[in-house]
């Protein structure tokens, strides 16, 4: 029973080379079948090990646990193995057709679960390292998979970005290991206490994070992530949008897990590179026309949305954050695998060309507009909740409600822009013939509206907080209207005339010299703020 | 030039915190592992070479995901590599008649001897320095000379990708093999107390697998590589 994480880790990794060493054409087929036993597999574990999760600590080899590399579960990694595998299953579900010919994706498509799977369970710093520098080779193919010029062009500035970044993640490692001998996370947590506060210990914290915030694409470091997630399929943008960019956010909180006991306070520091990201990430959503730019900036914005819940240092608000990453992950799927749908029978990606889609496809619009509802916040879908909940955390701070506040406007400024699409006459015929990938549209559909509705008693599971507030009044309706309205307006009388600032906006590219250059600057800021501040 | 100013100050403070923090360091420096692994170390895996026995026995679930980064990173070349284009009539340095002879004459000489001394540091990998992943890159180094012998010489690359897989997925059952003789995952599947002798077979057979697996994924890098120039 305690073996089972390796079993989670290995059956995709040895499924994955069995697809590549027999490329039968049923092979998805089996594929899927491994998936199932991978649910299956992970349903028991965790049913096994509910409410005793202190139990899972696994040392591979037997040897002592300071030394030996060792897999540990808790809830939150529970909930995050239960997110990526049901994420896999509609990744899977979605490119079923394209599974069957194409081996050599399917094979990295599966590989890269068991190494997410692997990431997400280690509890060794040299293993994450090693998982996090797998994962950034396996995306780094899978987004150059098109070889187009632009694809490759993303592909290269992703890898080179996020391994400087990981390089200074493997820094911040050794300098633990010196000076404590292990890299035991548990362990670690264990016996750090604020007397080990040292500037060497400060030092590792910070080449952490610093790996951590490019991997997740926080506020300077984030030019990887449009770029990738917009030259990349639209499946793979969808895992990577959803999922793989949480690998980082889920490091972030298992470091501080790590650091908690000595004291370093992060929230503030940690809240305004929320909030910068979530503000840049929005005005550049709003100056594209591209609709998968759009998406993969908004990543940006949500993932600030995020860190502005992760910050805090109070409960109720950080699982808010925790449970937007979830509805992130749902909608932000749902959005770009619909919009792959739609880029394969429009043959464009421009918003301002595509039109009549209500018309030609109406079931793939009304996925859209379930996913459009939950990320504006609307009542009754799930990013409401997680935002309310993240709102009602910050509202003792007037500007901290505000910034909330105005990224919410833009994310609703810039769907009403995206809704344009939905309008016009029918253009293109749409017979729906792929089953399968609508199955997988409605599966993200159907997640945003559960978690929506009954997310009490999925907090209450994995995170073990009861959210008895009632999110749903007038006042929610009054302001969900209110950003609405405020949002058509900044639509109509600024963003559709595109002026020239916001044309200057959307040309606005970042060398990768300036990125690095950037970087540097980043990484003196949190010197600055944690050692010398 | 006020740009690059800039970054020189920034990455004089860097260099100033780091600077700090090794001097504090030298205070901290806990060497708990490094005083673990040279007493317990050989009694522990059986072998003499440290670093073999933390790759191969301590942090062996390490190990076999960074073969696995080896396995992704050639089938990635593979793919990226292949294109519809037409090829290119590039004059490659492998040319035959631009090798000049001394040098084909030499490499003659010298391949037999880098391929033994690429299995000798693979099978000693554990009583002396090297092992698997260094051995096998001195063998697909030795392969690398057969092409200036032969410039001509046409490689199959499917089955050499396949032969990398199978060996993959080899290691993983050699490493979990210790499962079912002793109840631990990757680790050697003789008993601690067993004789260092019998823990050595373990190691050298890991070893000879790691090898084989890393000198064909290098082989198929470099041959896709060399396609890609002719």
């Amino acid at each position: 029973m305690i073996n089972i994480p390796i079993l989670l880790i290995f059956l995709p990794v040895v499924t994955s080379i069995l697809v590549y060493l027999f490329k039968w054409k049923h092979m998805n087929i089996v594929v899927l079948g491994s998936q199932l036993i991978l649910t299956i597999l992970a349903a028991i574990y965790f049913g096994h090990f509910y409410g005793q999760f202190e139990h899972t600590h696994l040392v591979l080899g037997g040897w002592d646990h300071r030394i030996g590399i060792s897999l540990a579960n808790d809830e939150l990694s529970m909930s995050f193995i239960f997110l990526s595998i049901f994420t896999w299953w509609m990744v899977l579900a979605y490119t079923f057709k394209y599974g069957k010919t194409d081996h050599t994706f399917l094979f990295f498509l599966v590989f890269l679960q068991g190494v997410f799977l692997g990431l997400l369970q280690s509890n060794d710093l040299f293993n994450l390292f090693v998982f996090l520098e797998l994962t950034t080779i396996i995306v780094t193919i899978l987004i150059a998979y098109k070889k187009r010029g632009e694809s490759f062009r993303a592909a290269i500035y992703y890898i080179l970005l996020n391994t400087s970044g990981v390089l200074l993640f493997l820094i911040g490692i050794i300098l633990i290991y010196f000076t404590f001998g292990t890299i035991n996370i548990v362990y670690l947590h264990e016996t750090l206490t604020p007397g080990d506060d040292t500037m060497v210990l400060r030092l590792s914290y910070i080449l952490l994070m610093a790996g951590i915030s490019v991997k997740s694409a926080l506020f300077p470091v984030f030019t990887w992530l449009p770029k990738a997630h917009g030259a990349a399929q639209s499946a793979i943008s969808a895992l990577l949008s959803g999922l793989v960019v949480k690998g980082g956010i889920y490091l972030f909180f298992r470091m501080n897990f790590l650091y908690d006991n000595v004291g370093i306070h992060y929230g503030d520091f940690f809240y305004w590179v929320g909030a910068l990201t979530a503000v840049v990430g929005v005005m550049f959503a709003l100056s594209q026309k591209d609709i998968k730019q759009i998406l993969a900036f908004h990543t940006v914005s949500q993932i600030g949305i995020i860190m502005m819940g992760l910050s805090s240092s109070d409960a109720n608000t950080f699982y808010g954050g925790v449970l937007h990453t979830f509805n992130h992950a749902f909608f932000k799927s749902l959005l770009f695998l619909g919009a792959g749908v739609i880029i394969q029978v429009y043959r464009t990606k421009k918003v301002t060309e595509i039109r009549g889609v209500m018309r030609s496809m109406p079931v793939v619009s009304v996925f859209m507009i379930i996913g459009m509802l939950s990320i504006t916040g609307a009542p009754f879908f799930n990013g409401f909740i997680s935002k309310s909940i993240i709102k009602y955390g910050i509202e003792d701070s007037t500007i901290r409600y505000w910034i909330l506040f105005a990224v919410n406007i833009g994310t609703a400024t810039s769907f009403i822009k995206m809704s344009q699409i939905f309008f016009g006459p029918r253009t293109v015929s749409y017979p729906i013939k792929n089953m399968a990938q609508n199955f997988a549209l409605f599966g993200f559909a159907l997640g945003c509206i559960t978690l929506g509705n009954f997310y009490i008693p999925f907090t209450e599971s994995f995170f073990g907080i009861a959210y008895d507030q009632e999110f749903i009044h007038v006042g929610a309706f009054i302001d969900y209207a209110v950003t609405l309205g405020l949002g058509f307006m900044l639509y109509h009388f600024v963003i559709s005339k595109d002026y020239k600032p916001i044309q200057n906006i959307r040309n606005f590219k970042l060398s990768f010299e300036s990125a690095n250059y950037v970087f540097i600057i980043y990484i003196v800021v949190m010197v600055t703020y944690f050692i010398w501040l | 030039m006020s740009r690059r100013l800039f970054l020189i100050a920034m990455l004089g403070v860097l260099f100033v915190v780091f600077t700090l923090s090794m001097i504090e360091l030298e205070s901290l420096y806990n060497n708990y592992g490094m005083r673990y692994f040279l007493n317990e170390g050989f009694d522990d895996t059986g072998s003499r070479n440290l670093v073999t026995a933390i790759l191969l026995d301590y942090r062996l679930f390490d190990s076999l995901f960074e073969a696995g980064i080896l396995l992704i990173a050639v089938s990635g070349v593979i793919w990226i590599s292949k294109h519809d284009v037409e090829e290119k009539n590039a004059q490659f340095m492998l040319d035959k008649y631009k090798t000049p002879d001394l040098f084909v004459t030499f490499s003659r000489l010298v391949y037999p001897l880098m391929l033994a001394f690429g299995f000798y540091v693979i099978i000693n990998g554990h009583v002396s320095p090297g092992g698997g992943f260094q051995g096998g890159a001195i063998v697909a180094t030795a392969i690398l000379i057969l092409y200036y012998i032969d410039g001509n010489k046409e490689t199959n690359i499917g089955l050499i990708v396949t032969i990398e897989k199978i060996i993959y997925l080899l290691i993983i059952l050699l490493a979990s093999l210790s499962f079912f003789t002793r109840g631990e995952f990757f680790t050697n599947f003789f008993v601690p107390s067993a004789n260092p002798d019998l823990k050595a077979i373990y190691l050298v057979l890991l070893n000879v697998f790691i090898g084989f697996k890393v000198a064909l994924g290098l082989w198929t890098i470099f041959t896709a590589f060399l396609k890609e120039g002719r």
